[in-house]
């Protein structure tokens, strides 16, 4: 391969070429993970960097623009292609115009309103909003948690003595509200071009408003009274499940507020193939083959590794280009790999298989600069629960051995999901997603034969993880069982639509049951009789007699719990619908179905254009999916 | 006011309604001074605790009914604060070791040792024993019954210990064989209706016989709920008549409702209407196997012979898997969805016959 002897070459000249350059200038550069992240602060000269970070306006300009051919070689790919413009941001346009008109309408009254940006991180949520603001003309002035803390801890004496007044983060946060909203920027003779208009962005929250919350929103309420410049708000939604942007902005305080919530979905493949595309021809034209160019096997590799996180996926990108020969040869083995199931796949008809034998490879592929991949809570459950499986026909070439007669009524087709796999992704622990699946199994089952078996399957596997000592282990188990069991006592395999999911209600239940039973306890303690004899028979006759000597809140509880209303149907148990982006996670799959889809039919449509190739239609494709993935969600 | 069931409590060996035999045996147990630790064991509603309060008078006289309830905190070797409600007056202490769950181990040694390095006053005068009552003994973990075999051993000198519960399989083998059992049936429904009219006759009320008897039999003959239905026919109605319905307790016709409804559709629609009942009975402090077991009953009210002994048996068996799991929806459940295929099946067969 002429690539592979390219980066032999270059290795054996340059000693790690890849490491170095990360590592040289690190104090000037800052991490270069979180490069995009000051994209325009790292213009100019580097000394302006080791200006000790804190509130610093935004330097915005025209500089930006033409400054990237003196940049430094070695910069990290995330700064150098950082988009400039609408067009090479890789957010949905319908995103970007969603924020474009709230910033137009916001920042053209004087009134200003507040924002709030959300979605998982490298998904450019600040790359939308400093793009849209260069292109509005508007000056970002960004909060930075300040950092002088440890200045204070180690002399507290001096800062004393000096009497300077220490103030907390959110003190100061305040202040930079107040100030930030209140005064406009010195109008410095450089930047002739400088408006008064400009957004505050806050990317970094104070620490003490994740204690609490509370103060947040009164600074907010505070701010909102005087606002005259919008405000804007980046939470990146993290995966494990408490969502901060849940905790920071509960829905009363977003409405109470006014707040407009803008939530992004991670970068779809097509668009990240895109720019990951045109980045590497780039590097390809510049470098004048001193980097090796990963081919389109390894982009789409990189593509679906990152799970939608643009930032890794270009750093992964970067750091896969930089000849090395150990690296390279790890890359090759995977292309050769990689490369070969792809044809394999592009050549075969059945869509099913394809998907599946992808999503495979896909996993294998995570090792470097791979993200985690993950599924939301409601993905995973509608995965077991629809119970895809391969349609017979696409097994009828495949000698199978089949199952004897007796046993036959058991044989299913196989699976298209993994489960544990899928419980996995889910973030959850086997009991919990148990609880969701018994909440939720008896909408997809037609038949009570059916129900039956898969309810002993989830006692089975309740039962193995009864015992608290050999849970841990036995909760993978129980998992599994419950999973499978589902899986396969749903013979039926009806097409049952879009089904609303609902959350557990037994541990609601169980909660109430317990404290009932401990305020009945506690409340006639009097009677002396066991818990038992208690609840089964003195308290629902209590109900019933005319007993003058209980208390009030005696009178309540039986009230509560003694009597029962004989109505049909209980009214006390409310089903909470579980919402699509139940506690953070991350919403790939639907996305990457739909563009598995979308890329096969097109496979077929016309053999002769590789399906990796960038395709011309993918931003109608794209529109397409985020129709259909809106469109599932209003239902719910 | 209180409530006819501890209104009329009998309070002495000798007031005893029914069982008196055994009433005998025991005041000639205490007589002798000295007695072994006692299991009582009967069904629930039986007398076992009131034929133990009257043994206690027996034996400490007056003084043993000068209750008060006492709030203890017991602190666990792992420093963890258990607390617990226990009854006790200057000659006894009563505890419901299970109240306090995994921990009842550490409770039932602690108290117990408190209890048992304390000497009586006047051991002159009085027994030179105190007496540990323990309700439920069936629900303690095996863990706790262990320890208490041990500890049984230890304090004999100044300490007995009565042990009450509804049956004995739960007790383990060790402990039956320290104590002396007593086991107090319940009362036939003779004695219970003769005990619901003297009660009415002290009241000043007249029963009918016929209500008395429909009462006993609607009760199970247990003597706690008999009394209770009475007093609720009472405030319903008065004079009684002699077709009055008794009023049940609502989460009995509740349940009663639930096992119609499996019975006379299965789907999982039906299954999943039969879950929210069962989430509803739970919220109102019905413990599981309560449930299971009433379910079973009423179920197997509605089935044929043959269909008898095949649903009793997965009964036994999800009962069994109830005790053992730690959700009990899921057993419940597994239960009912069980059911209704094993009814649909038979009642698909029976069409099928006809036809032919």
């Amino acid at each position: 391969m002429n690539k592979l002897s390219l980066g032999g070459k270059a290795a054996s000249s340059r000693v790690n070429p890849w490491v170095d350059p990360s590592f040289l200038d690190l104090p000037a550069e800052s991490f270069s993970l979180s490069g995009k992240r000051k994209g325009n602060k790292s213009s100019g000269s580097k000394s302006e960097l080791k200006v000790p970070r804190k509130r610093k306006g935004e330097a915005s300009g025209s500089h930006l623009l033409n400054e990237s051919g003196q940049r430094d070689q070695d910069e990290p790919w995330v700064d150098r292609y950082a988009p400039r413009s609408q067009a090479e941001l890789a957010v949905h346009k319908k995103k970007t115009e969603e924020v474009e008109n709230w910033l137009r309408i916001h920042t053209n009254t004087s009134k200003g309103g507040i924002l709030l940006l959300t979605g998982p991180s490298g998904c450019g949520k600040t790359a939308t909003v400093q793009v849209l603001s260069l292109e509005l003309g508007l000056r970002v002035q960004e909060w930075s948690n300040p950092t002088n803390l440890e200045a204070y801890s180690s002399s507290q004496h001096e800062w004393r003595m000096n009497s300077v007044l220490y103030s907390s983060q959110v003190t100061q946060f305040q202040e930079f509200l107040l100030r930030a909203n209140k005064y406009n920027c010195l109008k410095m003779a450089g930047d002739g071009q400088a408006t008064d208009r400009k957004i505050i962005l806050v990317e970094d929250f104070p620490n003490q408003f994740y204690r609490q919350p509370g103060s947040l929103h009164d600074i907010l309420r505070c701010f909102v009274k005087s606002s005259r410049c919008p405000l804007v708000f980046i939470v990146s939604d993290s995966l494990s499940g408490d969502s901060s942007s849940r905790f920071l902005f509960p829905r009363e305080v977003q409405e109470e507020l006014g707040i407009c919530h803008i939530s992004f979905n991670p970068v779809a493949p097509t668009t990240m193939m895109k720019v990951l595309t045109s980045i590497s021809t780039q590097e390809a034209g510049k470098s004048c083959g001193r980097i090796c160019v990963p081919d389109q096997a390894v982009l789409e590799a990189l593509c679906s590794g990152s799970s939608g996180d643009i930032r890794s996926a270009i750093n992964s990108l970067q750091f896969t280009s930089y000849p090395d020969t150990s690296l390279e040869n790890v890359w090759r083995l995977k292309k050769n790999k990689s490369v070969s199931s792809l044809g394999r796949a592009v050549s075969r008809t059945n869509q099913r298989k394809k998907k599946s034998k992808q999503t495979k490879d896909r996993e294998e592929e995570q090792a470097i600069g791979g993200k985690d991949a993950s599924l939301f809570l409601f993905r995973a459950l509608g995965k077991i629960l629809h119970c895809k499986r391969e349609s017979p026909e696409s097994t009828e070439g495949v000698p199978e051995a089949a199952l004897p007669s007796h046993i036959s009524h058991h044989h299913r087709e196989p699976l298209l999901i993994d489960p544990e796999l899928v419980v996995e992704r889910s973030h959850m622990s086997g009991e919990f997603f148990n609880l969701y699946l018994h909440q939720n199994y008896l909408d997809f089952f037609s038949e009570v034969e059916d129900v039956d078996r898969a309810s002993e399957y989830l006692s089975d596997a309740d039962l193995l993880t009864a015992d608290w000592t050999s849970r841990s282990v036995m909760g993978n188990y129980g998992f599994s069982v419950a999973t499978r069991g589902l899986l396969h006592s749903n013979s039926q395999q009806v097409s049952v639509g879009f089904k609303p999911l609902h959350k557990p209600n037994w541990l609601l239940v169980n909660k109430k049951h317990r404290e009932n039973s401990l305020a009945a306890q506690s409340l006639f303690r009097s009677f002396c009789l066991t818990p038992v004899s208690l609840q089964t028979e003195l308290l629902p006759y209590l109900a019933k007699l005319t007993n003058p000597m209980r208390n009030q809140a005696q009178i309540t509880f039986i009230q509560d719990v003694g009597q029962m209303s004989l109505r049909r149907f209980p009214g006390r148990l409310k089903l909470e619908t579980l919402t699509d982006k139940e506690p953070g996670q991350l919403q790939m799959d639907s996305e990457e179905e739909e563009e598995n889809k979308e890329k096969e039919s097109q496979g077929e449509a016309e053999d002769s254009l590789p399906a990796s190739q960038p395709q011309p239609t993918s931003n109608q494709a794209l529109l397409e999916e985020k129709d259909l993935i809106i469109e599932e969600y209003i239902s719910d | 006011m209180s409530l006819w069931v501890d209104k009329y409590r009998p309070s002495s060996l000798g007031k005893l309604d029914y069982h008196k035999d055994q009433a005998a045996q025991l005041k000639n147990l205490v007589q002798c001074g000295d007695f072994p630790h006692l299991l009582v064991y009967g069904p629930s509603g039986a007398g076992k605790k009131t034929r133990i309060m009257c043994l206690l008078r027996e034996l400490y006289g007056a003084g043993v009914e000068k209750l008060r309830i006492e709030h203890q905190t017991v602190v666990a070797p792992s420093k963890k604060k258990i607390e617990i409600n226990t009854i006790a007056s200057n000659y006894h202490l009563e505890v419901n070791a299970s109240d306090a769950g995994n921990q009842d181990r550490v409770v039932i040694q602690e108290l117990i040792k408190t209890v048992a390095q304390s000497q009586q006053i006047q051991s002159s005068t009085q027994r030179e024993f105190k007496v540990v009552l323990l309700t439920e003994v069936d629900r303690l973990t095996k863990d706790a019954q262990h320890a208490l075999r041990r500890t049984m051993e230890k304090y004999m000198g100044t300490c007995r210990l009565i042990l009450c519960s509804t049956s004995t399989s739960k007790v383990i083998g060790p402990i039956r064989s320290r104590c002396l059992a007593i086991r107090v049936p319940l009362p036939s429904t003779e004695e219970v209706c003769s005990v619901l009219t003297s009660v009415c006759k002290k009241e000043g009320l007249l029963l009918p016989p016929e209500l008395a008897k429909q009462i006993s039999d609607k009760a199970g003959r247990n003597l706690r709920k008999a009394l209770l239905m009475c007093e609720a026919c009472r405030v319903q109605q008065y004079p009684f008549s002699v077709d009055q319905n008794v009023p049940e307790t609502d989460w009995e016709v509740y349940l009663r409702e639930t096992a119609n409804a499996i019975v006379s559709q299965q789907s999982p629609q039906r299954l999943m209407e039969v879950r929210a009942r069962l989430y509803e009975l739970l919220t109102h402090c019905i413990p599981p196997d309560i449930i299971m077991k009433g379910l079973v009953q009423e179920l197997l009210s509605n089935c044929d012979g043959q269909l008898k002994t095949e649903v009793a048996h997965m009964a036994a068996y999800y009962e069994h898997r109830l005790q053992l799991g730690s959700k009990a929806i899921y057993h419940l459940e597994a239960f009912t969805a069980k059911f209704m295929a094993i009814y649909k099946k038979f009642m698909e067969d029976g069409l099928d016959a006809m036809m032919f």
